[in-house]
């Protein structure tokens, strides 16, 4: 066994418990979207545990290209989780066997480039700047419409962009506006409480954290505010410690774990100074990965305390309001679909959230989308590394949205936007991608209470 | 027989189904190396994933040609060992077989390739307000293929009985590659039945690759109860007693206090009480009037038998809960134990209070950690032994423990599957439960479908 061998051993052995929670029952396997399509067992999450197992118990080394195509072509959706009755931790032991077949293996140079971009805020702007000017001149749409498919990542990369680029909220259901009449707008201290929770005695927070991000800050500023706005309207003084950066999830995914690491412990030190006990998060990768710091640090002595309490305070936007109740805004009439983020609805666990916030909205019409629990094959960076499995499972997501004949759909992830969004635009439909709460925010805005 | 895999003969057959679907590379085998019994591990000579019955007739055709045996495999749920495949024999794999073909709703049956989740199919049948029956826990996943080879039951098996009462006709590809049509449209043919020789097959007569069943309407209304009970036996008790005063119901399930703590800790607690020795779910279903009755005179029969608490579902949420649960008991040992041993075997339901005291003692005595989760209205049980196959004491303990239970259940009057199958785990036990002319009878019907011995060697028969 060679030194990545004996790394993989290392790094998953300290998780070989995990490990053997699975009994190999195959519940799993009609979970997995990639098992679903290759019909491989190797690509089932039961057999990628196999593989891991494999690993660890010497039998197999994790330089060999099998272990590395099946571990690379997990989503990381999660998606075997909630289905998976020994509750094994896949998405923990998924990053650790990244972690190893990355040492065995190194990246494609443009993939240790992005992460790179992303362990630096200042790189991180200065990249952010470029994508919008390639996003606002054109040019990005311009070059996912001229070059060929076999350019698939640069192609992907510039649909991705060009997808980023926002809806026109204002023109949802502006047809159907005039014929109904006007719902009451709630007064400002009217917040309805939507889902019986055993929290509403507790103490709405005055000040709540918000993570900026990076993706988020730099391509989705306009539901940064959106969501700004809309805490603020219901009680909420957001603050956004300017020390705070990426989360960490692409590194984590990716198996830098390092990486991840060192930028938990910046966010962690940068919410603690805030001095706030709640940090909402708008973007469901972000939340997922920042409510996995606790185990992220657990080996850390400095951290691992502080990770844990950091964990605790992080809620999606859609948790925070849902739970203490939110304002109602005017109509908007439109006909909307809803997408649940792989890693809000598998990983966080939180489901009906976002669509009781939508649902707040007077007069919007939500229609059920058909698998909107399987992920839309955008997972990070796979729509871009994987192009082929990406795009077929992205081509899935697209049939069923338009199946639905929504004006929008609506997906609580920057990721899952730019990639339906890529796919709605290569298949020239007219469908705008939108984050759930600029839903709210436009519902707020029509209703003038700002 | 087995001639080792040639690469001529892999070649061939990514000329048959397309080279994506032919896995060789020794890694990836490594996955096909066991099913849902971690206990056997082999790794097959490779693994072939065929689209429909010409392309399973020519890949059989072929592995005959070579003399390879074949063995079938679904989705790899089986507790019996029976889809492991020797690394002389190819694993012929039927995910690709997906199809629903139809579901004719007037007729009340559907033909599908075996490949199909069993769930899926009753998923597809809903819109028409019918369902199928046959419900193994496993459901979620497992194949009407798999379903059709292992005979496979469920808890509601209690009342509308296992798979072979609802396959009404197959599509079935032999080693040589020939393709035979049993029975169809919803009845038997003229002669023989040999759709139901086929049924529970476990893979040695051939490949079905296409599934004609049967679907029954979505019963009007269930009712659901939850018996709580101090001692096991007097679990079993209120089953005998609910069967005696002449009911009916659907499911009758049991589920012990080892078991009720590892479904508990999972994601699928239903609310189960962590601290009582067994747990009996009751359910009745058909038509809305009369169940209230019915479910009264269950109850009665748990007080009588000195039930602590008998509890209703109050809601369709709650009574899923609940199975789900029961469903998922199997897969949350994985949180108690890294290896776990299924048994399966059945009894008169009569004798349940006395066998089950046995299976205990049999468990202390080798100092190892039992859980029962069974079908206790057909006498099926499933005590699962808990422990860890690298410690090489315990596996040995073990299998003496399984031999003894499968000795204590079989002098009970009962025998040794009840809907896993035999396959490669409980071979050696069918001597205990068949004379010598059965066993050639079993031979001889083998050899009609499978002269040549090349489908699924090494199981079943001792």
């Amino acid at each position: 066994m060679n030194s990545p061998g004996v790394a993989l051993a290392d790094a998953l052995s300290g998780q070989r418990d995990l490990l053997l929670t699975c009994v190999h029952c195959g519940l799993c396997l009609p979970a997995c979207p990639t098992y679903v399509r290759l019909h491989d067992e190797n690509d089932s999450p039961r057999g990628r545990l196999y593989l891991m197992r494999a690993v660890v118990e010497g039998r197999i080394d994790p330089a060999a290209e099998a272990f590395q195509t099946h571990i690379d072509r997990c989503l990381g959706c999660r998606a075997c989780e909630p289905v998976c009755p020994a509750g094994v931790e896949y998405g923990t032991l998924l990053e650790h066997a990244r972690a190893v077949a990355v040492t065995a293996r190194p990246r494609p140079w443009f993939i240790r480039t992005l992460l790179g971009v992303f362990q630096r805020p200042g790189r991180t702007r200065t990249v952010m700047r470029l994508s919008r000017w390639l996003r606002a001149s054109g040019l990005a749409g311009l070059g996912a419409w001229v070059f060929p498919r076999r350019w698939h990542t640069l192609r992907m990369g510039l649909a991705m962009l060009s997808a980023s680029g926002g809806g026109k909220l204002r023109r949802l259901g502006r047809r159907r506006r005039a014929a109904l009449p006007e719902a009451p707008v709630g007064p400002p201290d009217a917040y309805s409480a939507l889902l019986d929770t055993d929290e509403e005695d507790e103490l709405r927070p005055a000040r709540v954290g918000l993570l900026s991000g990076c993706v988020q800050a730099g391509l989705f500023e306009r539901v940064n505010d959106a969501t700004g706005r809309v805490l603020k309207a219901n009680g909420f003084a957001a603050v956004t410690p300017s020390a705070q950066g990426c989360c960490g999830a692409l590194h984590g995914h990716a198996g830098d774990l390092e990486g991840a690491r060192a930028l938990a412990r910046v966010n962690i030190a940068a919410f603690e100074g805030a001095d706030v006990e709640t940090v909402v998060v708008n973007a469901a990768g972000c939340g997922a990965a920042m409510k996995g710091y606790a185990q992220l640090l657990a080996d850390d002595a400095e951290f691992a305390t502080r990770a844990a309490a950091m964990t605790e305070k992080i809620v999606d936007i859609s948790e925070i309001l849902v739970r203490y109740g939110m304002r109602q805004g005017a109509s908007v009439p439109a006909r909307v679909t809803y997408d649940a983020p792989c890693h809000l609805l598998h990983a966080q666990g939180v489901a009906e959230a976002p669509l009781e916030m939508l649902r707040s909205i007077p007069q919007l019409e939500l229609v059920e989308l058909n698998g909107s629990a399987e992920c839309c094959g955008g997972a990070g960076l796979y729509g871009i590394t994987q192009g082929e499995l990406g795009g077929a499972i992205g081509s899935d997501k697209v049939d069923a949205i338009l199946e639905t004949k929504a004006e929008a759909v609506a997906t609580g992830n920057p990721g899952c936007m730019m990639h339906i969004g890529a796919w709605l635009r290569f298949r020239g439909a007219r469908i705008e991608t939108i984050h759930p709460v600029e839903l709210v925010d436009e519902s707020y805005r029509r209703g003038g209470l700002y | 027989m087995s001639a080792a895999l040639s690469s001529e003969v892999t070649a061939d057959l990514r000329t048959i189904v397309g080279d994506q679907w032919v896995i060789t590379d020794p890694v990836r085998l490594l996955a096909y190396e066991s099913d849902g019994l971690t206990a056997y591990r082999r790794p097959p000579g490779a693994v072939v994933l065929p689209a429909d019955t010409d392309e399973v007739s020519q890949v059989m055709a072929r592995l005959a040609h070579a003399e390879v045996p074949v063995v079938p495999r679904g989705a790899g749920t089986g507790l019996s060992g029976g889809a492991l495949a020797g690394s002389d024999a190819v694993i012929l794999a039927t995910p690709r077989m997906n199809r629903i073909v139809h579901v004719d709703p007037e007729n009340r049956l559907a033909l599908l390739q075996p490949g199909v989740i069993n769930a899926d199919l009753t998923e597809a049948a809903r819109p028409h307000g019918l369902y199928y029956a046959p419900d193994p826990s496993s459901q979620s996943a497992c194949t009407i293929g798999g379903n059709v080879a292992e005979n496979a039951g469920g808890p509601h098996c209690l009342k509308y009985g296992v798979t072979s009462r609802y396959v009404t006709g197959l599509t079935v590809v032999l080693y040589d590659g020939e393709v035979l049509r049993l029975g169809g449209l919803g009845r038997d043919s003229a002669g023989y039945d040999l759709t139901g020789v086929f049924i529970g097959s476990e893979g040695c007569f051939g490949i079905a690759t296409e599934i004609e069943v049967r679907l029954l309407p979505i019963p009007q209304a269930t009712r659901t109860l939850l018996a709580m009970f101090d001692r096991l036996e007097d679990a079993g008790e209120a089953v005998s007693a609910i069967v005696a005063r002449g009911l009916l119901p659907a499911a009758l399930e049991i589920i012990d206090r080892e078991t009720i703590q590892a479904v508990e800790a999972s994601i699928f607690a239903a609310g189960y009480p962590v601290d009582v020795e067994a747990a009996l779910v009751i359910e009745f279903d058909g038509i809305e009037a009369g169940l209230d009755f019915e479910a009264e005179e269950a109850e009665g029969c748990c007080w009588e038998k000195g039930a602590r608490e008998v509890r209703r579902a109050r809601s369709e949420r709650e009574r899923l809960g609940l199975w789900k649960g029961r469903k998922n008991a199997f897969g949350a040992f994985g949180r108690v134990a890294p290896d776990l041993l299924v048994q399966d075997a059945t009894v008169p339901r009569t004798r349940l209070p006395e066998v089950l005291r046995a299976i205990s003692e049999i468990g202390h005595r080798y100092g190892l950690r039992l859980a029962n989760v069974f079908h206790a209205g057909d006498g099926n049980l499933h005590p699962n032994i808990l422990f860890d196959r690298t410690d090489e004491d315990e596996l040995a303990r073990v299998e003496q423990a399984s031999r003894e239970i499968m000795a204590v259940c079989v002098a009970a009057g009962g025998t040794i599957t009840g809907e896993h199958g035999v396959g490669l785990d409980k071979r050696g036990y069918m001597r205990l439960v068949h004379s010598r002319d059965v066993l050639e009878v079993m031979r001889a019907t083998k050899k009609a479908f499978d002269p040549w011995g090349g489908m699924n060697p090494g199981k079943v028969l001792p």
